[in-house]
């Protein structure tokens, strides 16, 4: 067994050389780029947008790409391409802080619980056990019901809903490492809770984290659509792109762009988000720090 | 006693804590959202004379406290009470059900379990090459096409343009073995394409992370077996997150199936349960909440008891 | 037997007797005699002819299995006829159940298990029960299951939806062997259309437990499992003749409208409702299937309350009607399954709809110099739309296009469709509504526009209207009533506080095989009495 093998030092695997931007390496680079594309978009599209290409009936209904509409139109007669651009600012910037918020928090809990261990670890834990259980439908009417529609409403709660399963992957990491000979010797050193949960513990849980950052970012996309249905946040003509592919899904019969464009839009972000967690130095991090 | 039994015992006493908790905090949700199961099974329709007639018939016009000791205590001798708008017994509703629901999770659980722990492995074993690739990617891929296209892809593939599946389920049709196949292909296919990639990915994550370790390069050098080395070596320190990986997502299988109840007309709970909050049918609710709320306190009970037990120094920690 | 050409021009008893004679060999003399003998025009009566002997040839089959999707079903299904709340359960009650009268293709009351009723003051009302009808238990129909059918909607223990209504009925009583009064309270010219409705079936005196099902209908309850499927099965003493043509029926409600399609197409299903106008194309280049439409009084309308801000300012209020682009909206959202309405809730196709009314267009000028005299300036006014009232969200959306160059701001809220009914319809400032056809005109302007209507969702009160109408109710005189309903449709366009872009039509799509579907504009298939008329084609 692997008890007896001395706390982790520098790795030869991890000293792998990295290229590109940040030593990201191609695919993390090129991860890179398209969510720096698709915020660019979401930053500049409204004024990119004439306010026509909304208009309701410009077009025929689910009409196929022509020129000056390049992915054709909605099932309202909008152009598609506009819809599509118009939505990145509420997918990327929506689910991307909603995310990390999740992430963030959920590990910052598991640390705190991983390390603390006795009744915080349990009240932490048990805590988040009652969270998960409370159906998602019913938490977002509740939200909806106490405080209106809003988009910071919108990003709360879907980060609410993904904390417990972020803490709960991430404690499981985390008991693992602070059980680990040096963090044990870094405890009896007397260092402080916190010296331990983010010097210590947080490094060596750091790339399955991100890991799992990115599965979150893509349920929270996938979320988005199934909310602004219950009324919360995004509010029509806006729409994110799980709702674009919802609403015109009556097109997927005939293979229609109205809906595998906003599909495709979300498999190029989730890809490019997973490509840059992926990428991310938190092997490297580790070693820094050992 | 020993330690782990111990902690099994604690952590059993503290699920019924959680319960209570989730209960008293789902039954004070649906009393506050906007609308009662009287006047939703009433809607338009709705005047102030059978509305209060409907209300004392549900029982809505006693206490709230009272109506939650109420369905406590229901609940604590077997008997939860009956559906408010379809005055069933809760029992007979979800029975009806859950079998249908478990048989779901469990095929789907069955090949989709497996499936991931192995491409996740292998990833893991081969990373940085191209089949590590492929998978990670293409489970990210196919993870971020939203879960009602794929299933109404697969049902305008394989029912519409082939006809070789029906594109409804009825559990009650399944009479034969290929019978049953016929029905569950399609659903199971959906849900393995929600679930896989998660597990897979988190699989290989841990393992690679596992794998890059010192201890792993020196158990190499002194010529321990490739195979060996994964399993024996670097997957008893994976197995806790992997495991918990797992059981969110088994969870998930249970109770969170809306879509492919409904693309499917597949009749298992999720939609019972998310008819139950439409309609603020409380005690169902509240019943199926506490089914789902077990089964997932149940499922992240045995993943920690993996965790522990594969990982000696938790063993014997504490 | 039943052809909807020629039961539009002959009425349903008379072609039934024509294709009867024609089916027991008569020949085209003989039709011509019938129909002269009916008072019928010589020129009328040769293409009547030939129509009877066409139909004719194409006699319904017998046999089959038919398996229908609605829309909507959740352990809240009942076979209950006074808690009936979705298209499953009015297709089921439709299927086990028979009202004293049914509806034709105008709506007009037809004699089903009353065969004659008749009234001298359209107060006191005597219906003449059919002899020889049998409920699914073996049970013969007596006065006394009506009287118990129709009371028990009075008693507020009922929970009944059709509360009401009953209410207007002051007393039912048996008054001879198989024969029943209805009295009034107030005089009612409507009634036997009334009675028509899903609510009033008839059921044995005393149920309580409504689960087996058990009423005259054309079909014997088999299976009945809630929120998943009902299984009927044909009913073989069924007491008009000859129906119904199909052996079982299996109907679900699948809440997905792309599943139902879809299933239609791979043949799992052979009739499916609330086809989305999306799907028209689809269906419709589908070799084999059809699609099946109606022209309905079903409207979504966008009420602003009288009472509050900014609905209680009448320039507003204008304005906003102004601003529906209706064509467009009927070509474009509703990709033209709709008919241009006039902010006024009578149908075309009702006798008495008002022609006069000049129609309401888009008009931004005036829209234009109304919001102006409003002084709402760029105050963000939201709308609250919602799925349940049909294409709210899509028409607020054409209407916010518009609003936005007069330089109004509309707001919209998409509300989930749970709470819907109760906690924004009717409360909201301005949001939408929505109101299935309605079997006469005084039913849905007493329901929805009366100023004492708990429907009354902009809150809109005028004593004058509320004369009116109660004395078109009890006038007996058909065109002093036909220019009375027209003046209450005036003052509702002009005056009211809603808006009503456009009348819906319900589309159903079906195998093509399925014939006999025909038009009973209160809701989609068939007006859910689909059951008794289908037939397979060979």
């Amino acid at each position: 067994m692997n008890a007896s093998v001395p706390a982790r030092s520098a790795s030869a695997a991890s000293a792998r050389r990295r290229s590109g931007v940040f030593g990201l390496g191609v695919p993390g680079t090129l991860g890179l780029l398209v969510i720096l594309a698709w915020l660019l978009v979401a930053l500049a599209a409204p004024s990119w947008i004439s306010a026509g290409a909304q208009d309701i009936g410009g077009l025929p209904v689910f009409a196929p790409a022509q020129i000056g509409h390049w992915l054709g139109a909605d099932y309202l007669g909008r152009d598609m391409l506009a819809r599509v651009l118009l939505g990145a600012r509420y997918t990327v910037v929506v689910a991307l802080v909603a995310a990390v918020g999740a992430s963030a928090v959920g590990t910052g809990f598991a640390l705190l619980a991983a390390v603390s261990g006795g009744w915080l670890d349990t009240v932490l834990s048990r805590g988040m056990d009652t969270l998960i259980s409370i159906p998602s439908k019913l938490f977002a009417l509740i939200m909806v019901a106490a405080f209106g529609t809003s988009v910071p409403l919108l990003v709360t709660t879907a980060a609410v809903i993904y904390v417990p399963g972020a803490y709960r992957i991430a404690r499981a990491l985390a008991v693992n490492v602070a059980a680990l000979d040096y963090v044990v010797v870094a405890r009896t050193r007397g260092e402080s809770r916190w010296y331990l949960m983010l010097h210590e513990v947080l490094p060596n849980i750091a790339a399955p984290m991100l890991v799992d950052l990115g599965l979150r970012f893509v349920y929270v996309v996938l979320l988005l659509a199934s909310l602004s249905f219950l009324g919360l946040g995004v509010q029509p003509p806006a729409a994110d792109w799980g709702t674009l592919v919802r609403e015109n899904l009556g097109a997927l019969w005939e293979g229609g762009l109205a809906v595998v464009a906003p599909a495709l839009a979300i498999a190029t972000l989730t890809m490019a988000v997973n490509l840059v967690v992926d990428a991310l130095p938190g092997r490297d991090a580790r070693k820094a720090v050992r | 006693m020993s330690p782990l039994l111990r902690l099994i015992l604690q952590r059993l006493g503290l699920a019924l804590i959680s319960l209570l908790l989730v209960s008293v905090v789902v039954f004070l949700i649906t009393a506050v959202l906007p609308g009662d199961a009287a006047q939703e099974l009433l809607g338009q329709d709705a005047t102030p004379e059978t509305l209060a007639a409907l209300r004392t018939q549900m029982g809505l016009d006693q206490p709230l406290p009272l109506r939650y000791l109420h369905w406590l205590g229901g609940l604590v001798t077997g008997n939860p009470g009956r559906s408010l708008v379809s005055d069933a017994p809760v029992m007979e509703l979800i029975g009806n059900r859950l079998p249908n629901s478990l048989l779901l999770a469990a095929v789907t659980a069955v090949i989709a379990v497996p499936l991931a722990l192995l491409l996740g492995t292998l990833a893991a074993v081969f990373r940085g090459g191209w089949l590590d690739r492929l998978l990670n990617n293409g489970a990210v891929v196919l993870v971020s096409v939203p879960e009602f296209l794929i299933a109404t892809l697969a049902v305008l593939l394989l029912s519409v343009k082939l006809g070789w599946l029906p594109a409804l389920s009825y559990a009650s049709d399944i009479d034969s073995l290929s019978g049953a196949a016929r029905v569950f292909v399609m659903p199971v296919l959906t849900l393995c394409c929600v679930v896989v990639a998660q597990m897979m990915r988190m699989t290989r994550a841990a393992l690679a992370d596992q794998l890059d370790a010192p201890y792993i390069e020196m158990a190499r050098l002194k010529g321990v077996p490739p195979l060996r080395l994964v399993l024996r070596e670097a997957m008893p320190n994976a197995i806790g997150p992997i495991a918990n990986a797992v059981a969110l997502s088994t969870s998930y299988l249970l109770g969170g199936v809306i879509i492919v109840e409904t693309i499917f007309h597949y009749p298992g709970v999720a939609k019972l349960m998310v008819d139950g909050v439409s309609q603020r049918d409380m005690p169902l609710v509240q019943t199926c909440t506490m089914i789902f709320c077990a089964g997932y306190l149940l499922l992240v009970l045995i993943a920690d008891v993996i965790g522990i037990l594969a990982n000696p120094r938790l063993r014997h920690a504490r | 037997m039943s052809d909807p050409r020629l039961r539009d021009l002959l009425g349903t008893a008379d072609s039934g007797r024509v294709l009867d004679a024609l089916a027991r060999g008569a020949s085209r003399r003989d039709v011509l005699k019938m129909l002269a003998g009916a008072g019928m025009a010589l020129a009328a009566s040769h293409r009547i002819a030939a129509l009877a002997q066409g139909v004719a040839a194409a006699q319904p089959r017998y046999g089959g299995r038919v398996r229908v999707a609605s829309a909507a079903s959740s352990i809240a299904d009942t076979l209950d006829p006074a808690r009936l709340s979705n298209q499953t359960d009015y297709a089921r009650s439709r299927m086990l159940y028979n009202c004293l009268t049914s509806f034709d293709a105008s709506l007009a009351p037809q004699p089903a298990l009353a065969e004659r009723f008749d009234s001298d003051d359209a107060k006191r009302w005597t219906f003449k029960l059919r002899g020889g009808v049998h409920f699914h238990d073996g049970r013969a129909l007596r006065a006394e299951d009506v009287v118990f059918s129709l009371m028990r909607h009075k008693d507020p223990a009922t929970i009944s939806r059709a509360k009401v209504l009953a209410d207007q009925i002051d007393s039912v009583r048996a008054s001879a062997p198989g024969e029943v009064e209805v009295l009034l309270h107030q005089s009612n010219a409507d009634l036997p259309a009334t009675l028509a409705t899903f609510p009033f079936a008839i059921v044995p005196a005393g149920t309580r437990d409504f689960n087996s099902g058990i009423g005259t209908g054309p079909f014997k309850l088999k299976e009945f499992k809630r929120g998943l499927r009902s299984i009927v099965v044909r009913n073989r003493d069924y007491w008009r003749e000859g129906r119904p043509y199909v052996d079982e029926v299996e109907l679900a409600g699948l809440g997905d409208e792309g599943a139902r399609v879809n299933a239609l197409l791979s043949g799992d299903l052979d009739l499916v409702a609330a086809l989305d106008p999306r799907s028209v194309r689809r269906v419709e280049g589908a070799p084999g299937f059809a699609v099946f439409r109606q022209s309905s009084g079903q409207y979504s309308d966008l009420a602003m309350r009288q009472d509050m801000a900014p609905g209680s300012n009448a320039d507003f209020v204008i304005a906003i009607k102004l601003l529906f682009d209706r064509a467009r909206i009927a070509e474009s959202v509703a990709l033209g399954n709709a008919i241009v309405a006039n902010d006024q809730p009578i149908h075309p196709s009702n006798r008495f709809y008002f022609a006069g009314l000049p129609q309401r267009e888009l008009d931004l000028d005036k829209a234009r110099y109304h919001f102006e005299r409003s002084d709402l300036g760029n105050t963000p006014i939201p709308v609250v739309a919602s799925p349940v009232a049909n294409l709210s969200v899509e028409m607020t959306l054409a209407l916010q296009q518009s609003a936005n160059r007069i330089g109004m701001n509309l707001q919209l809220q998409r509300m989930p469709p749970d709470g819907y009914w109760s906690h924004y319809w009717g409360k909201s400032a301005v949001g939408w509504g929505n109101v299935n056809p309605r079997p006469n005109a005084d039913a849905v302007l007493t329901e929805f526009f009366e100023s004492r209507a708990v429907n009354n969702d902009a809150h809109w009160k005028d004593p004058q209207f509320d004369q009116l109408l109660v004395a078109a109710r009890s006038e007996v005189d058909e065109s002093k009533r036909k220019a009375m309903y027209a003046d209450m449709q005036m003052m509702i366009h002009e005056k009211g506080g809603v808006a009503i872009p456009l009348f819906l039509s319900s589309l159903d799509a079906h195998n093509a095989r399925l014939k006999g579907l025909s038009t009973i504009p209160v809701g989609g298939l068939m007006g859910y009495e689909f059951a008794e008329h289908v037939w397979w084609d060979a």
